[in-house]
């Protein structure tokens, strides 16, 4: 398992983990990220990424990808 | 009683668009995500029994932004008859999330497939009859944007209420999770509504505390229910929440698996995705959004197409103050007076000219050009760049413990404060959205830009660096309240993580954004022909009349008028700030009526130095007079204390309105105000110093002291909150 910021962009990877504060796990969950689901990275600026999770694209921050192990 | 249809769906979805199609009214569309807060209702065309319900985008029932607090606070408690849940045909999956929950609440659901046309575009076929079937509710198919197929959402959502015909609830779970919820229905009933008793036990299954708290079960009941479920997710081996969640996707994948046929399933480069390959690339992204910004500004407020730049907006104000309300309105006027036979030089005559002509027309000259900056923004919004700058800007905004989201409200405040205020909320944490809305109106709005224009033109000949640097002041005092709040007790912690959907970008539509940029415009008018009108009334009585020999009546010299009076008890509370001598009365005059709105800051001068003056033929010689009056440094600690002290009443309205609480409010208005008192002092006592204008006094060493006192906040070591670094870690341990 490692954290969403340390994935290859480009390639799709599988979701084995949400951690976070409940609301956050949550709110996530709300946006698409869920256990055993897919999510790609598409493009990376200093740790702050663009995915594609479901058929959105979806900002997150370092702290937020650091919460999604894959 | 009428009919009261629900308008639910996940952000982006296309529900304003149908909202406005099927009501007819004038809403905001926006491309930010969740823009509709307020409860917007309306009449469905051409049945007035029949009232549409807009809620703000949600992702699930699950609130984590204010908004869905909002929203699943108005499905659960005040029960629509039905809910029309608007979902993106081309994100389906993720959009059956909420649709699976509202189907939950007990309450009939109609499905509105929106986005019919990309999803056909797309090659993808989306069979709606065999997903009502599964789903256990009707599901239709429709195209916002092209106005197909909403009616008729609409209509089959109202029959359904009509006949109170929820349809049957699909079994989402395992049969393992299905018994334990079974067995909670069984434990709560007789304690809400059977149609919403799976509901409820779903959310208790889940342990969501707000539902528990609403059934108020009592604790031996509560423990007998957490046995069932501590049992299930033993035998699982998950926690209860990811266990609902997990089994609700991998159901709707299965769902979305028959009825969806996909062209390609495979990860597919959009469009949107080559664009934001360049607009947030690491390199590019901030001189692209520099530059968009530049070209904004160029042509609402840069230098006029007359003068051989490619400002519309500057223009249209010039037209419109010179012109229109120079010549025509006090001409129409002039005409309309003689004709009522009402004299020049009576009371009356001046009231209208001068008084209300003079001031709201001063007021209404901006209006062209905020509609130019107005429909810009709304561009930006509507195409999806909007979320993109959010994106950009959090790297930067996070290093003084503000979220790239706190950027929106203060690019909205450029243009007007009000609006910018109720930007913010889309902030989801608390304490994020606190601060942004104490800091949002120091950035100088357009309603400013006339006084650092004056200052500029009258005392430092037009410098260009006088008027960046206003902007300047505006930023630092953004950053330097950032860092010292986030370093207090109240907003202690990190900003939220950023996450944020960035919506697909796509061609504005022009009814969108010609209806936002209107509203905001309007909101603007409104004002003037309401607040302001009464307090250039107020204003022209008070520096026309006074007390002379112990009679009230018309005064020559304004000095000695009512204002006069009123603004010479008042300025020595601004000495140190060097607001002395003549002009010391008529800059705490100016300051309060800015009060009102920060046009009349410059209104009130403009009246108050046209009297000293021979009739001003032009306004230059009004502004020489200022400008000589106050001097320079003066002049810089006036601009200073009044780009940002309190705003208007208007924005300070907004304000109360977001905060909800006395407290906070009076906190965000007293900050700004000591901010602005102490920047000001602190450039006029110790910048005169320097430049050897202003003697070494006991206001330099308050000032010295106030300096010290800004550099320890900004310096010290931040309140830590030891409790909540120890709860926080307590979570994470139980998660693991």
């Amino acid at each position: 398992m490692i954290p969403l910021t340390m994935a290859k962009a480009g390639d799709a990877a599988l979701i084995r983990k949400l951690s976070g504060r409940d609301e956050m796990r949550r709110h996530l969950t709300g946006l698409g990220f869920v256990v055993n689901g897919n999510v790609t990275v598409v493009s990376k600026t200093a740790g702050n990424l663009i995915v594609q999770v479901k058929d959105s694209r979806i900002a997150l921050d370092k702290t937020m990808a650091n919460r999604i192990m894959v | 009683m009428g009919i009261k249809i629900a308008l639910a769906g996940n952000p982006n979805c296309g529900k304003t668009t149908l909202f406005n199609s099927l009501t007819g009214s004038s809403q905001h569309v926006g491309n930010w995500p969740g823009v509709t807060v307020e409860k917007k209702e309306g009449w469905l065309k051409g049945r007035k029994d029949v009232v549409i319900q807009d809620l703000p985008g949600i992702y699930s029932l699950s609130p984590y932004t204010l908004e869905e607090v909002v929203a699943r606070d108005y499905l659960v408690k005040e029960k629509p008859d039905a809910i029309l849940n608007v979902v993106d045909g081309t994100n389906i999956e993720r959009n059956l999330y909420l649709t699976t929950q509202l189907i939950e609440l007990g309450i009939p659901v109609v499905v509105a497939v929106n986005m019919m046309d990309l999803v056909q575009k797309n090659g993808d076929v989306i069979d709606v009859i065999k997903l009502g079937s599964t789903l256990g509710c009707e599901v239709v198919e429709m195209s916002a944007l092209k106005g197909e197929g909403g009616m008729e959402a609409a209509q089959k959502a109202v029959t359904l209420a009509q006949t109170h015909r929820a349809g049957e609830l699909p079994h989402i779970f395992t049969s393992r999770v299905e018994h334990a919820i079974a067995r909670i229905e069984e434990s709560i009933q007789g304690k809400v509504d059977d149609s919403y008793l799976r509901w409820y036990a779903i959310k208790i299954f889940e342990r969501d505390e707000k539902a528990l708290e609403a059934l108020n079960v009592s604790a031996g009941l509560k423990a007998h229910m957490e046995e069932r479920i501590a049992d299930c997710e033993k035998e699982l081996d998950d926690d209860a929440e990811s266990i609902i969640t997990n089994q609700r996707y991998s159901y709707i994948s299965n769902v979305v698996s028959k009825s969806v046929k996909k062209k390609s399933g495979e990860h597919r480069r959009s469009v949107s995705d080559k664009i934001d390959q360049i607009v947030t690339n690491r390199i590019l992204a901030m001189p692209i959004f520099a530059a968009v910004m530049v070209l904004i500004y160029s042509i609402a407020m840069g230098t006029s197409i007359t003068d051989g730049g490619f400002a519309i907006g500057t223009f249209a104000t010039d037209w419109a103050n010179d012109i229109f309300f120079g010549e025509w309105v006090p001409n129409w006027a002039d005409s309309i007076l003689n004709v009522l036979s009402v004299a020049e030089g009576s009371w009356l005559y001046g009231l209208i000219v001068d008084g209300i002509i003079g001031g709201v027309g001063a007021v209404l000259g901006f209006v062209p050009q905020l509609l130019v900056l107005f429909l810009l923004l709304a561009i930006l919004e509507d195409c999806g760049y909007m979320a993109r700058i959010a994106f950009i800007m959090d790297r930067i905004f996070r290093r003084f413990g503000l979220s790239g989201k706190s950027f929106i409200p203060m690019l909205v405040a450029t243009g007007c404060g009000v609006p910018g205020i109720m930007a913010s909320r889309t902030i989801e944490q608390d304490r994020d959205r606190k601060m942004t809305i104490m800091t949002t109106c120091f950035i100088p709005c357009s309603a400013k830009m006339p006084i650092i224009g004056l200052f500029a033109g009258a005392v430092f000949g037009g410098s260009p660096w006088v008027a960046a640097s206003a902007f300047f002041i505006g930023i630092t005092a953004v950053v330097i309240s950032g860092i010292i709040l986030k370093k207090s007790k109240a907003f202690a912690g990190e900003p939220s993580p950023f996450v944020m959907e960035l919506p697909a970008y796509h061609m504005p539509s022009a009814n969108n954004v010609l209806r936002a940029a209107w509203e905001r415009g309007w909101s603007f008018i409104k004002r003037a022909g309401t607040v302001i009108l009464l307090s250039t009334i107020v204003l022209w009585f008070l520096q026309g009349y006074g007390f002379v020999g112990g009679r009230l009546q018309a005064v020559e010299d304004n000095g000695s008028s009512l204002l006069a009076a009123i603004g010479n008890a008042i300025a020595w509370v601004f000495y140190p700030l060097g607001w002395t001598g003549d002009m010391a009365w008529k800059a705490t005059v100016a300051s309060f009526t800015g009060l009102i709105a920060k046009e009349n800051v410059v209104g009130t001068l403009g009246t108050l130095y046209h009297f000293l003056g021979e009739p001003g033929e032009n306004g230059e010689k009004i502004w020489a007079l200022a400008g000589a009056d106050f001097g320079p440094l003066s002049s810089y600690s006036f601009m200073i204390f009044n780009l940002l002290c309190a705003p208007c009443f208007a924005a300070m309205g907004a304000i109360k309105r977001e905060m909800n609480h006395a407290k906070w409010t009076a906190a965000a208005i007293g900050y700004m105000c000591l901010f602005a008192y102490m920047s000001a002092m602190i450039v006029y006592q110790l910048g005169g110093l320097f430049a050897g204008a202003v003697r070494f006094n006991l206001w330099t060493v308050v000032a010295l002291t106030a300096l010290v006192a800004v550099f320890y906040l900004l310096l010290r070591k931040g309140y830590q909150d030891e409790k909540r670094f120890r709860r926080m870690s307590s979570v994470d341990t139980k998660i693991k």
